[in-house]
Parts: structure tokens; sequence; C-alpha cells
């Protein structure tokens, strides 16, 4: 999880993505955590995510997964990802979470300037913070820009540039949508934070100038 | 992990998948470079292939080879610190743990991010640099700090070298007047690391998400810009159990 803070993109795109995780501490609030957790994980199936991944199952909202299993798998020291792609969405499971006071350590991975202001409108005050100071060492190496901001989406760097450039080329060729295409890139997230949402926008940029003949 | 062969039936579907590019034709079927494949289990977890012919191999679990998975994939929990994943729980807890105090910051270089992966001896040229710097807080409970077999120079066990990962993150927890240090420490080697890494520095925040300007100012005057998104712990969590223990 390491890598949420490094997801690439502009600062627009990036204004529709966060990512949220329920992280009991080890050692510290294990015991009895998982009736907490669980009140925690329905808020945030009440309020809307656009992906979601439980540690006890791992497999995200588009594996078919059913939110009674995701629920039922909940035991202690589970950890729950999620991710959320509007501001007002992530503002009220938030405010759902300070009000039911869980005791569980929250995360959120955005934009600082209106985390800041979301926790202002909401009176949280944050404690800790996670800053990233970008890529070094062989750059020139990377894929481009263009592709890493998808690549990125996954904390684990589970979607493959390859893949990407793969659902690229079927969305130019009109073989799938940009939103099917997004749910194959989503598929192979194992930390339930890709963005299928911004995904799709990202993916309908790129092609917006490719015609194809349809028989 | 193995491709079958003779159950393999060619269609290519699984070769996207790999996050390095790791799988490719050979004689009409396809095949996994097993000196590439880092062991992270997304072809077989995805379930792409049509006739199950994509399998963890033999070998997966052998020490050395073993750490390629521990390291790549998301799945793995570490068998020495019994933690998922590469690293430890970081900034994600602080607000119940209060590792990194005030006075402190954290430190994470995670080598191979994004998207490349990287050999261990990335790793050793950072540990060796750090160590040079009189910088060995290497966090205990990250399996880096089990893989170092002297901390005075930072040289990892030998027999790991030859192995591949997708990632590994060595974290540091220090006193925020050694920040400059460190973050001088890390630009002298970049230029010599063959893979990636990306750079990270947490702590606690002062009211009203405020970054302390005390490690704003170490962060320009070392020449490193911070983006604007980052990881925010939000303050809700507390500690519960009873005699709880610091573990990390």
């Amino acid at each position: 999880m390491t890598h949420s803070l490094h997801r690439e993109g502009s600062t627009d795109s990036l204004e529709r993505d966060y990512a949220l995780f329920i992280y009991p501490a080890r050692g510290f609030n294990y015991k009895g955590c998982a009736p907490k957790v669980r009140r925690l994980v329905e808020i945030v199936y009440q309020v809307g995510p656009v992906n979601m991944i439980a540690t006890t199952l791992r497999r995200n909202m588009y594996s078919g997964v059913r939110p009674e299993e995701v629920l039922d798998s909940i035991k202690e020291g589970i950890r729950v990802f999620s991710v959320f792609n509007r501001r007002e969405k992530i503002k009220e499971v938030l405010k759902r979470f300070k009000a039911a006071d869980e005791g569980i350590s929250i995360v959120v991975s955005g934009l600082i300037d209106r985390v800041r202001d979301i926790a202002l409108e909401i009176g949280l005050d944050p404690h800790t913070i996670n800053i990233s100071l970008g890529v070094h060492g062989g750059t020139d190496r990377l894929p481009p820009a263009d592709i890493r901001q998808f690549t990125t989406m996954c904390g684990h760097g589970m979607v493959s540039p390859i893949l990407v450039r793969d659902v690229i080329r079927r969305i130019n060729s009109g073989k799938i949508s940009p939103w099917e295409g997004s749910l194959i890139l989503a598929k192979p997230c194992a930390c339930g934070i890709y963005n299928p949402h911004r995904s799709a926008e990202l993916l309908g940029s790129l092609a917006p100038l490719y015609t194809v003949e349809r028989r | 992990m193995i491709i079958y062969k003779e159950v393999c039936v060619g269609c290519g579907r699984c070769q996207p998948y790999c996050p390095i590019g790791a799988i490719s034709y050979e004689d009409m079927k396809s095949v996994v470079n097993q000196d590439f494949c880092y062991e992270c289990g997304n072809c077989l977890r995805v379930g792409i292939c049509p006739v199950e012919a994509i399998h963890e191999s033999p070998q997966v679990y052998q020490y050395p080879r073993a750490l390629r998975k521990y390291f790549s994939d998301p799945s793995a929990t570490h068998a020495v610190t019994g933690i998922e994943g590469r690293g430890t729980e970081e900034s994600k807890t602080n607000d119940v743990t209060e590792r990194c105090g005030p006075g402190e910051v954290g430190v994470a270089i995670e080598v191979g991010r994004p998207t490349l992966g990287m050999g261990l001896e990335d790793i050793q040229r950072i540990t060796r640099a750090l160590a040079r710097g009189g910088i060995t807080e290497i966090e205990p409970q990250n399996p880096i700090h089990s893989m170092i077999a002297d901390p005075a120079t930072g040289d990892l066990k030998a027999e790991m070298l030859k192995e591949k990962v997708l990632s590994a993150i060595i974290e540091l927890l220090i006193p925020r007047e050694r920040l400059a240090d460190v973050l001088r420490t890390v630009k002298t080697i970049a230029a010599e690391v063959e893979s990636v890494f990306t750079l990270d520095v947490f702590t606690m925040l002062e009211p009203g998400l405020t970054i302390p300007r005390e490690v704003l100012d170490i962060i320009a005057a070392e020449g490193f810009t911070w983006q604007p998104n980052a990881k925010i712990n939000m303050g809700l969590g507390r500690a519960t159990d009873q005699n709880h223990k610091i573990n990390f």
C-alpha cells in the first residue's frame, strides 16, 4: 500500500481519485476489531465506492465477489482498501466514520489540498502524512507517463504496461469500449484501489480521434 | 511461474498480464522466462488461461528464489515478520502506535517501483551508501533488515544478490535533524541504481493538516519537491488492546 501516494496523472484527473484504507493496528487494536471493521465496511458500501477489497478475500469489486461474501469474511486483523471517485463521497464516508467512532485507523490517499478542505469541513484533525518525493534512479527505462497513470493506480504494480497498451489498441480499433477496457485493467489489481471510473475517462481521452469501420 | 507446454494451446492471452513481460511465444506456445519471472503470480491469479496451463513453479518456495514471491506476490506473507507485503504499517496506524513521534520522520525508499522491478543488487547499492553515511536505522520489522549480512557495510547476504523482485522497501525511522543526511545520500546514489525507486517521507502533522515547516524546508534545501497527492492518516484510531505492545 505504500504506493498509493505515488499515483500519477494530472491534478484534474486526481481530483476524482481518493483511496481509503481501514487499518487495524497490529498489537494495539486487533482484538475485537472485526465487528468494528464490519460496521465501517457497511458504511463504505452505503456511500458507494468504485472499487474495494478485503485482505481476507483479495478479490476486488469487479471479480464478481458479493458484498455478503466480503462482510462474512471479516475477521480479526482484516484490512479493507477502497477507492472513491467523487469528493462528496469521500467526505460523506469520513463524516460517517467520525460519527461511528470505532477507533480504527483510517487513511486517505489523495490531493493534499482537497483532503485538508474535507477534514476542516467535517472537523477531523489528521495525524500523520506520508508525502511523495517522486521517482528517481533509471527513470529513462520507465514507460511513458500516459501509461504510468494507469499502472500506478494499482498499489502493487499488478497492472502491466503491456496490458495497458493492449487495451488502448483494442479501444482504438473499436473492439471494446473505454469502460470495458477499464474493467480489464481493474481485474489484476489485488489491492482494490484501481479506479475504473478514472481509468475509463483516461482511456477515452487517449482515443478521441480514432475512427473504425463497424460492419 | 511455469506454463506447461503440453497443456498450453498458444492463445497468448496470458502474455500482456505479466507486469514485466516475462511471458513470450516459443514454438507457438507461451513460455515464462524463469530468469525474468518475479513469481508475482499475476498470470495465474487473473484466471485468463482457458486450459489451466499456468502453475506455480516447483522451486518457488525454495530459498533464495522464494524471495521473489515474498516481495512480488501481493497475497504472500513474509515468513519471518508475519507481515503481508514488503513493509511495515508505517504511517498508516501512526495515530494509534505513535511509532513516529514529534521530532522524528520516517523515510521509505521503494526500489523497483513503479513498474520496472529490480535485482536485489540495487537494494545493496543503497544500503551500502546509507551505511557509508553512518545511516543504519533500517526498520527491524521490515524484511530487508534480516537480509543484511553486515550492518556496518550494508552488504546483503551474498546468495540473495542474483534474485529479482517486483519491489522492496528500505524503511528508516530517524530524528528530523538526520533527514538532510539521508536525502543527500539517496540523491548521490540515485545515478548508480539500475532500476528506479520512489522516495517518501512521513511525519506527524500540525493542526489543520499542516506539514511541519522544518520538514518541508529540509526537503526543499536538498533539492527535492513533493507531489500534490499524499497518504494521510486521518487521526481516527486509538489503542484498545490491554498491554498493547510495540512490535514494529
